[in-house]
């Protein structure tokens, strides 16, 4: 009886502490969507953090986006061989990196780049004081920290996936023209072959939502980091974990919603 | 202990009943203390008693779970007080490691309040106002390009301190001010909240468990001792205590010949 007592007691303190952890990323972006309105005084800060977080993370998202384009095309390839015409592997490398692929593969490059750096520099911030410092100066840390990152997360995470999407593509070529011997107008007129505009902007809406979701993950591991290295240490771990997982659950449901 | 002959109008901070816990653990039990208009208060105890859990409450970064915290006649303890950013405007605090912004060179973390709370300001003034608190804390101006890295603790807490006057604050907290500085720095340290005082008039409060600092920069002394104020007095009176608890801790015995001396 006793056992079966702790037992739901245990459950209960879980879904308690799973309510107040939504609650608090709830919080935290609305706190930071309340200062979205005065975005326009702070330029500075936005294209800082847009360099951070887009620029410095365009020469790992190209290695991995060319790589994935030519594995992806490679494989189309190998599977279809002598099923399908030549030029399907074009359509079927389109439709696979403009729809899943890039959108997928660029949010979780980023969530263990910019996601974990926001969770460490955040983290890091809280354990110096240099967020109460924000405070005692009258100035709110979500005005100033959070919702630049957040704009930066929101217009970065959307151009990097279509140039990911488009080194991808340009990965898939090198690979068909080199290696597969289908030429460039072979493999132009299987991508243009039904090809849909959604399958783009699909892609894309995935995008914001994978922004918003590295974002405010990112920002609410870090001000929970515990003290010390280690605290920061873990909190990049769970913000990356926590982050593919949300992405993944959030692009299931994104996927079934968009193409209905 | 409250100072009940004083005129309200000479308290520029109270606090009264002040109870604060962590979890399980019970840091303030039950806090009263008065801070005069213009004094230098500070307050000691052992480290993690709590002493820098009351300085949080001054300043609003903390809320009690019982009593009230007044400032300048605010009280600012209540949930119904929102407008913490006025009674913020008033105050400047000088964090334990600095909390300088590490991205911001010591110009622009001087500059930076100053910057977003007067932006009728132009640039020139407010250059002019980064070198004139450069100067008052005894740096001269091609110091704002460094950055907080290239700093030593010391340099990092006068430029700290540079930072909580830009807005020339009514009162200024200082977090254990002196703590991980060698004894000539930590005098230094102690200088200036002398001359922050001469020269701004502002009220103070220093947290500390360094009892020179203690002993040069205080009008009256606090002893927080298990989570209450057991003595108040000014420097001579804390001197000659007859208080075998604040008698230990100021001449730094590790016994003590009384029953309750179980944290010791």
């Amino acid at each position: 009886m006793m056992i079966f007592k702790r037992f739901i007691a245990w459950i209960g303190k879980l879904i308690i502490t799973g309510i107040e952890n939504v609650g608090e990323v709830m919080m935290i972006f609305i706190r930071t969507l309340r200062h979205v309105p005065h975005a326009y005084k702070h330029p500075n800060l936005i294209v800082k953090q847009m360099i951070e977080i887009g620029v410095s993370s365009i020469p790992l998202l190209f290695v991995t986006s060319i790589f994935t384009g030519m594995v992806a095309t490679i494989q189309a390839e190998f599977q279809f061989r002598d099923l399908v015409a030549d030029k399907f592997v074009g359509t079927a490398a389109c439709k696979m990196i403009l729809i899943e692929l890039g959108p997928i593969l660029s949010a979780l490059v980023l969530a263990g780049r910019v996601g974990s750096a926001l969770a460490a520099e955040i983290g890091s911030m809280r354990e110096k004081e240099e967020l109460d410092a924000y405070t005692v100066l009258g100035l709110d840390p979500y005005r100033y920290l959070a919702m630049p990152r957040f704009l930066a997360f929101m217009t970065m995470v959307p151009c990097l996936t279509i140039i990911s999407n488009c080194l991808a593509l340009i990965g898939g070529w090198i690979v068909c023209v080199l290696a597969l011997d289908i030429t460039t107008y072979t493999y132009y007129t299987g991508m243009q072959y039904l090809f849909h505009s959604m399958d783009l902007f699909a892609g894309v809406i995935k995008s914001f939502i994978f922004g918003a979701i590295i974002f405010v993950l990112g920002y609410y591991h870090g001000l929970n980091a515990g003290a010390g290295a280690r605290g920061v240490g873990v909190a990049t771990m769970n913000v990356v974990v926590a982050s593919c997982l949300m992405i993944l659950i959030a692009d299931f449901f994104m996927a079934a919603l968009l193409f209905q | 202990m409250p100072n009940v002959n004083i005129n309200p109008d000479d308290i520029m901070i109270e606090l009264r009943g002040l109870k604060k816990s962590f979890g399980r653990q019970d840091v303030l039990l039950d806090v009263n203390l008065d801070i005069r208009r213009g004094e230098t208060m500070v307050i000691i105890g052992q480290s993690g008693g709590g002493k820098s859990v009351i300085l949080k409450h001054m300043i609003g970064l903390l809320q009690p779970d019982h009593g009230t915290v007044t400032v300048d006649g605010v009280t600012i303890s209540t949930p119904e007080y929102f407008d913490t950013h006025t009674i913020r405007r008033k105050m400047g605090m000088l964090f334990q490691m600095g909390a300088l912004f590490d991205s911001m060179d010591t110009g622009e973390n001087i500059a930076f309040a100053l910057r977003e709370h007067h932006p009728e300001l132009s640039e020139k003034q407010i250059q002019e106002t980064v070198t004139e608190k450069l100067k008052m804390i005894n740096l001269v101006p091609e110091f704002r390009t460094k950055m907080p890295s290239e700093l030593s603790g010391g340099m990092r807490k006068r430029v700290a301190l540079a930072r909580a006057i830009a807005l020339n604050p009514e009162i200024l907290l200082y977090d254990e001010p002196t703590t991980g500085l060698d004894p000539i720095t930590s005098d230094v340290i102690n200088d200036l909240i002398l001359d922050m005082q001469s020269k701004l008039g502002v009220t103070s409060v220093v947290v500390t468990h360094d009892m020179v600092s203690a002993f040069k920069v205080a009008d009256r002394i606090a002893m927080l001792y298990k989570g209450r104020i057991i003595e108040v007095g000014t420097v001579e009176e804390i001197k000659n205590t007859t208080n075998p608890f604040v008698h230990q801790f100021i001449t730094g015995q590790r016994k003590i010949s009384v029953e309750d001396d179980s944290q010791n």
